[in-house]
């Protein structure tokens, strides 16, 4: 199951997720960038927890809930997370935004109210080249809080 | 770097014999959390022609403490040990090793058992089982046996293992009334793999200490004791200047290599100042 859906495809055991979720079933949000486990780019859930999807065999969690960015919107209204993300502005060339809004989602679900220093420690495994970690930070803090308003995450 | 696999085949066994057999057959890989596997694989560093699979062996993934100690399934990984409120509370240098490693996701896929059987030098996990005097436990085929720690690495990504043998558990004892430890590394950043670690374990009878442990990492072909520094601890006050001495033994034991993260000498130095930490924080925080 990938975003709540079904797919019947077949597969090799030597094809890792990423390919498998970008090419087979045309969900390119999730990015391939380093390959060895170090950026986060490639970042998904799997059963709400996030793994790297390139260093995933795909067969592996053949029966098991996948979610990539595609999935966490509700129709046309963003997730909290996404929203969040444009208002605070933690986004410039957007690479690493999947895998951070992802890794994201799980830090929340596990802990509703983190800490700056828990929102750290709970993106180390995804990094940014570009405008840094600051206002990706401030986005998951502002997302938490609208959560604990009474929205959902 | 390649994006695609050589093929490979690829078994799911339901049981450990099952998966020793299997592993008897010739080219195989073992695979659990698959981080260091997969990599390899990608990197054509190795090329199986079988790879099996532990993930649908039921119940691999147990952490067990009790009063006697610590037991970590094959499929338990850093992460279920890093939030595991027994492990947080009762081997406390197990849990300061496993949180300084970065990553959510490496965290999440890789098992406690892999990163042993990757043995790399610079594994934050070793040096803390080093000093909790921790056991593996391995099955082959028609056998199981059990072995310390300390004798299970042999040089860099090598261990005692035979092609097809598993680790199946690791034991960590319960530790006794008087001690105390601590973990601590050196890296460039946070996230980084560490230039020098070290665990360390004394454990102190009416101000003196009657047993000490210190092990390091990133500084040999394996995770090492500094048994010379042990020893100036053993039946003394541990004062500065006992701790000073027995860190500056550690530096002098040791002969690290210069690579990427670091010089050798620097390595040298450092390990002298964590291990002075190290103590320091474990005779004055009482934790274990």
């Amino acid at each position: 199951m990938v975003n709540g859906k079904l797919y019947e495809i077949i597969i090799e055991p030597r094809m890792l997720l990423v390919d498998v979720l970008r090419e087979r079933m045309g969900l390119t949000g999730t990015k391939y960038a380093c390959g060895t486990g170090d950026c986060g780019a490639c970042t998904v859930l799997v059963d709400g927890k996030p793994i790297l999807s390139c260093l995933t065999l795909a067969v592996t969690v053949r029966d098991k809930n996948i979610l990539t960015i595609e999935g966490i919107a509700d129709g046309n209204t963003l997730h909290p997370l996404q929203q969040a993300f444009i208002d605070n502005g933690a986004v410039q060339c957007g690479f690493c935004i999947p895998g951070m809004v992802l890794s994201a989602k799980a830090l929340l679900e596990e802990n509703p109210l983190p800490t700056r220093n828990e929102i750290q420690a709970g993106l180390a495994g995804n990094l940014c080249r570009c405008t840094g970690y600051v206002k990706v930070i401030d986005a998951v803090q502002a997302a938490a809080e609208t959560a604990g308003k009474g929205g959902k995450i | 770097m390649h994006r695609v696999l050589l093929p490979f085949e690829f078994f799911e066994p339901k049981t450990i014999e099952e998966a020793v057999h299997l592993l008897d057959t010739g080219n195989a890989k073992v695979m659990a959390g698959g981080v260091d596997l997969v990599l390899k694989m990608r990197l054509r560093l190795i090329s199986p022609e079988y790879v099996i699979s532990l993930l649908k062996v039921p119940g691999l993934d147990y952490i067990e403490g009790n009063p006697a100690g610590l037991r970590l399934g094959a499929l338990a990984t850093i992460r279920q040990v890093e939030l595991s409120q027994v492990v947080q509370k009762n081997w406390t240098i197990l849990y300061d090793a496993v949180r300084q490693i970065a990553s959510v996701q490496v965290k999440t896929m890789g098992t406690m058992v892999g990163n042993l059987c990757v043995a790399t030098p610079a594994s934050d996990i070793s040096p803390a089982l080093y000093v909790l005097g921790a056991k593996v436990k391995i099955a082959g085929v028609n056998y199981e046996k059990v072995i310390p720690i300390e004798n299970f690495f042999v040089a860099v990504g090598n261990t005692i293992l035979e092609s097809n043998e598993i680790v199946t558990d690791i034991l960590i004892p319960s530790l006794s009334p008087g001690a105390r430890g601590a973990f601590m590394k050196l890296a460039k950043t946070a996230e980084d793999i560490a230039k020098v670690n070290t665990a360390v374990m004394v454990t102190i009878t009416d101000n003196i200490c009657t047993e000490a442990k210190i092990a390091l990492g990133s500084v040999a072909p394996t995770p090492i004791r500094v048994t010379g520094a042990e020893e100036l601890l053993t039946g003394q006050k541990l004062d500065g200047a006992h701790i000073a001495r027995a860190a500056e033994a550690a530096a002098e034991a040791v002969k690290p290599i210069t690579d990427i993260r670091s010089s050798a000498g620097y390595r040298k130095e450092m390990v002298s100042v964590l291990v002075k930490d190290a103590l320091l924080k474990a005779t004055s925080s009482g934790r274990v």
